[in-house]
């Protein structure tokens, strides 16, 4: 395995904080860039997303040109809110709407391509707590500063949010350790050296994007990676220390729903890769078991196994595209 | 000045279209835990934020209170300081992060002193949007180790050490919005601590209580005749002490305030709870001591002085109606040294001095008018008579 990627490939976001020198290589290489927030119910953390992203980036240092929201369907304010403060929103199910409908992160972030209009695309959750434009600058400037990359990986400290004003200082990516790094150890050494990969926030070329599947749950961070690897290699990819990320923790029941999505996603790559051969079909249930009154019940999670394929395939996607982007092609 | 009044509508629509850049640095700043003789951090961010928006000169003095300077155009005249304190009393194991929704923001110390910080730092990209420019030089001072136990000395040592005279001052507080101060109260903050010395064996039933100690001070002290004038107030705003429901205190505490216009009032009423806790002291097998956390002087500008009157003026033009107290704050500092100076609020909220403290957003940017209209009254000459 070779470890030069995570010398080479790894940075920090201070090396990208002159924001006019990356506002000026974005100039000279004619890019535009979109950032994308999936959201559902956000309510708390959105309109600070947005207002710092669009202080700092769009009007004091014109990097980003578009903050696009897509949402699964709030019952909260989340739209409203995001509207207030400036980003075009959207709702999932009114894009591209003769495709028949799904619901989940991944579903939002494949179709943000098609209201998008960047040929850099920077996606962060939007549930970060301690947002700050570093999270955006700091995923675009390696993609900026040298032509090699095409994706960003953001990592960072975790400390948690215990919802009582109170924080931990240390904590999360638990499934990133107990679940993830084992797999890749197994089956992608190489790709241990992402320290994070199940980070929420990323950016890429448009092409790039377009031209991967995007499952439409939890597991869309896996397979961005491996697809990514498997076409392109590790060498397009790079990480950013974003340095702290305050976020809610999850039970331990939500982690086990997410790992059982991303095994699963992992198990299919691995099938279509040739890796493996399950000799039989596997289970869609996360079945976990809750004590009520004096008896275990089951609770039974079922994870919709779509996918979506890489938008490139989609007609109404190739109108609307058909011209641009083609000096960013990826070979 | 008249010309501001009537350019307001303008004036609103460019404060408003800065909306973002404003809310973000209150954000940057509150998000930012900065206790009283911790604010390090929050001094930092604030002046490398403070050279962003090309602020002339951007420095710390040598109590490192962070300081900007906007370079006015006269070299004759004296600078106008605006000053809002850094310090908050959350500390860092308090979650910070603050929720802003369309109409509001949220989090610890949002208006106690978020806010106000915020837009201090705001200042330059605001008057740089409204075109001002300014005779006197604009000093922006986050003053650090101001509240409690910081007794302002930040602010007392800022102004020691400045090297010239100071045409006037506004001091920006986050809460509440139509606050017009121009006076200070003489006032002396004071700990009562009572402690039970543990000695020999004996039961915890014929030990006294610090807690009936510290209540019969209490009474002692409710006990002192306060004249109706001058004018004179004495506050129990803190207790503490004791270990568990049944046990006998063993220790306890007990913060009070003693307010006057007249300096030597508070200087006679700290003396007889002195008295008090020395006769406690001598009649009972305890320690009880009392000591002085922080004081200021009573020092205050004539309600008919031109910056009043005219910090009044803009202020009703806002459809503001102003509201006097004292003010034992950065503002005394400035009112002893005898610079003229006032203290205004920038917006409305909730819950000022709790973790899930409130402001509004549309308030603010009448705050923030306020604030330049009387800034441009210094620079007009209102404070040099």
């Amino acid at each position: 395995m070779s470890k030069s990627w995570l010398a080479q490939n790894t940075f920090h976001y201070s090396e990208f904080r002159d924001l006019e020198h990356l506002v000026r290589i974005k100039k000279q290489r004619k890019l535009t860039i979109s950032l994308c927030l999936p959201t559902l119910n956000e309510e708390k953390t959105i309109g600070k997303e947005i207002l710092i992203m669009r202080s700092e980036l769009m009007q004091r240092a014109p990097l980003l040109d578009e903050i696009v929201v897509v949402d699964s369907g709030s019952s909260d304010r989340t739209l409203e809110i995001a509207r207030s403060y400036g980003a075009k929103t959207y709702e999932a199910i009114n894009i591209l709407p003769d495709l028949e409908h799904y619901m989940g992160k991944g579903e939002n972030l494949w179709k943000a391509l098609y209201v998008t209009k960047g040929d850099i695309i920077v996606y962060l959750d939007a549930d970060i707590k301690n947002i700050h434009h570093r999270f955006a600058y700091g995923l675009i400037g390696p993609l900026l500063m040298n032509r090699q990359l095409k994706y960003t990986k953001a990592f960072y400290d975790r400390p948690i949010s215990t919802g009582k004003q109170k924080m931990r200082p240390t904590g999360g990516g638990r499934v990133t350790e107990l679940v993830i790094r084992p797999l890749f150890s197994l089956f992608f050494p190489e790709l241990t050296q992402i320290i994070q990969p199940l980070s929420g926030e990323y950016a890429g070329f448009r092409d790039l994007f377009q031209q991967i599947p995007f499952p439409i749950g939890y597991g869309v961070e896996t397979s961005m990676i491996l697809d990514i690897y498997d076409k392109w290699g590790l060498d397009v990819m790079a990480q950013v220390d974003l340095e702290r990320r305050v976020h809610h923790n999850q039970s331990t029941k939500a982690l086990g729903k997410m790992a059982f999505t991303i095994l699963k996603t992992f198990y299919n790559r691995l099938e279509q890769l040739d890796m493996v051969d399950i000799k039989r079909n596997l289970y869609d249930e996360m079945i976990q078991y809750n004590m009520i009154k004096d008896s275990y019940q089951p609770d039974i999670y079922k994870i919709q196994r779509k996918e979506r394929p890489p938008i490139i395939e989609i007609p109404a996607y190739r109108e609307r595209f058909d011209d641009g982007l083609k000096e960013n092609k990826i070979e | 000045m008249e010309q501001y009044i009537k350019n307001l509508p303008t004036v609103f629509r460019t404060i408003k279209s800065l909306k973002e850049t404003i809310i973000t640095n209150i954000v940057f700043m509150g998000q930012t835990p900065a206790t009283t003789f911790h604010e390090k951090n929050r001094s930092e961010i604030f002046l490398k934020r403070l050279a962003t928006f090309r602020v002339d000169e951007c420095s710390k003095d040598d109590y490192n209170n962070p300081i900007g300077i906007i370079r006015g155009t006269s070299d004759r005249k004296p600078p106008i300081f605006l000053v809002a304190h850094m310090d908050t009393i959350f500390g860092s194991d308090i979650d910070h992060n603050y929720t802003v929704k369309k109409n509001t923001i949220q989090g610890a110390g949002i208006l106690d002193n978020s806010v106000g910080i915020g837009v201090l730092l705001s200042l330059p990209v605001i008057l740089n949007a409204l075109e001002l420019r300014f005779e006197s030089d604009i000093v922006l001072a986050g003053v650090i180790q101001s509240i409690g136990r910081g007794n302002l000395r930040g602010i007392r040592h800022l102004l020691k050490t400045w090297p010239t005279p100071i045409r006037g001052a506004v001091c920006i507080e986050g809460a509440e919005l139509g606050r017009l101060d121009y006076y200070s109260n003489g006032m002396v903050r004071g700990e009562i601590d009572c402690r039970i010395p543990i000695t020999g064996i004996r039961s915890d039933s014929s030990r006294p209580n610090a807690i009936l100690m510290l209540n019969e001070a209490i009474n002692q002290i409710l006990e002192l005749r306060l004249p109706q004038k001058p004018k004179a107030n004495i506050v129990f705003g803190k207790i503490s002490g004791g270990f568990k429901h049944g046990k006998n205190a063993y220790d306890a505490s007990l913060g009070f305030e003693i307010q006057s216009n007249s300096d030597k009032m508070v200087k006679s009423f700290f003396r007889d709870i002195k008295d008090i806790v020395d006769g406690l002291n001598h009649e009972n097998d305890v320690e009880m001591n009392i000591k002085t956390i922080s004081n200021t002087s009573a020092s205050r500008l004539k309600f008919n002085h031109p910056l009043v009157k005219s910090a009044g003026v803009i202020m009703k033009k806002l459809d503001l109606e102003p509201v006097s107290q004292h003010s034992e704050s950065e503002l005394s500092i400035f009112l002893s040294r005898r610079v003229p100076a006032i203290t205004l609020g920038v917006t409305r909220g909730q819950n000022c001095h709790l973790k899930n403290s409130k402001m509004l957003i549309k308030p603010m940017f009448k705050g923030i008018a306020q604030i330049i209209g009387v800034l441009i009254a210094i620079d007009n000459g209102v404070c040099d008579e």
